[in-house]
């Protein structure tokens, strides 16, 4: 028995790469829906009750197995913002995958509903995506479950 | 292979999301973005039309149920995953498909 986004990323072959924008709150994360979900992005910005939420969605998605769990910070406009974010993952052993700094691209690009990548491919921001997306890549095909065929 | 993509509202996941989702459907790979959220924007983020997404229809409740095993409780499909794609996802830039739930997550799944 599995959730339906397990189900519809498991039904496919194993190309397929799905990725789901998870409701805001983790009060409403069912176990169900992120069961069989490979990596995990958390994504937060650097203040406590952000970084609170992520305190609390990572244990579940240890307790679930998801294998792959990671906090992106986002907004980030300084090295004290960075530090914020380092110290509070160090402190509960949260693994940072990516450090997303503030850009002034994805307001715009809101603004206009665009999406940021049309509105401007060079923008920072895309750049440090295209290292969340290595290290999506990275998980594939090493997890050793046998789940990926 | 199964991101998801969580954090408070206003974090910035969706812009994140969709921004990974082109970029992986870039490097060849078969996309399915999944919006989860119940005030969805992702397909905006990912670079569709308002006509476009206006013509959307989510997935609906129904395509689950919840059964019960003794003390667990698990949401089960009643459609093959196939034809649930093929009926609600639609494509969009890059080849992206997108598909936008209705309230998976209050299904009392546990």
């Amino acid at each position: 028995m599995r959730g339906l986004l397990g189900e519809l990323a498991t039904g496919t072959n194993g190309e397929t790469v799905t990725v789901t924008d998870m409701e805001a709150s983790i009060e409403h994360m069912s176990r169900a829906t992120v069961r069989h979900v490979d990596a995990m992005l958390m994504v937060t910005e650097p203040y406590f009750r952000s970084l609170e939420t992520v305190g609390r969605i990572a244990p579940l998605a240890r307790e679930l197995g998801i294998e792959h769990v990671w906090a992106v910070a986002n907004k980030v406009r300084s090295a004290r913002d960075e530090e914020i974010i380092r110290s509070y993952c160090a402190e509960h052993g949260i693994e940072l995958g990516a450090v997303v700094p503030w850009d002034e691209a994805i307001q715009e690009a809101d603004r206009e509903g665009q999406a940021l990548m049309d509105f401007n491919r060079d923008a920072p921001a895309v750049a440090v995506i295209e290292g969340i997306a290595d290290l999506v890549e990275g998980t594939a095909g090493n997890s050793g479950r046998g789940e990926h065929g | 292979m199964k991101v998801a993509v969580a954090g408070k509202g206003g974090s910035g996941k969706t812009t994140i999301s969709a921004t990974l989702s082109r970029l992986l459907a870039r490097r060849g790979h078969k996309v399915t973005a999944i919006d989860g959220d119940p005030n969805p924007n992702l397909g905006v983020a990912l670079g569709m039309s308002q006509d476009h997404l206006r013509d959307l229809t989510r997935v609906p409740k129904e395509i689950m149920e919840v059964k019960e095993e003794g003390e667990r409780r698990t949401l089960v499909l009643t459609r093959p995953v196939e034809e649930i794609e093929a009926e609600y996802g639609t494509e969009g830039p890059d080849g992206v498909r997108l598909m936008v739930m209705t309230g998976v997550d209050h299904a009392g799944a546990g």
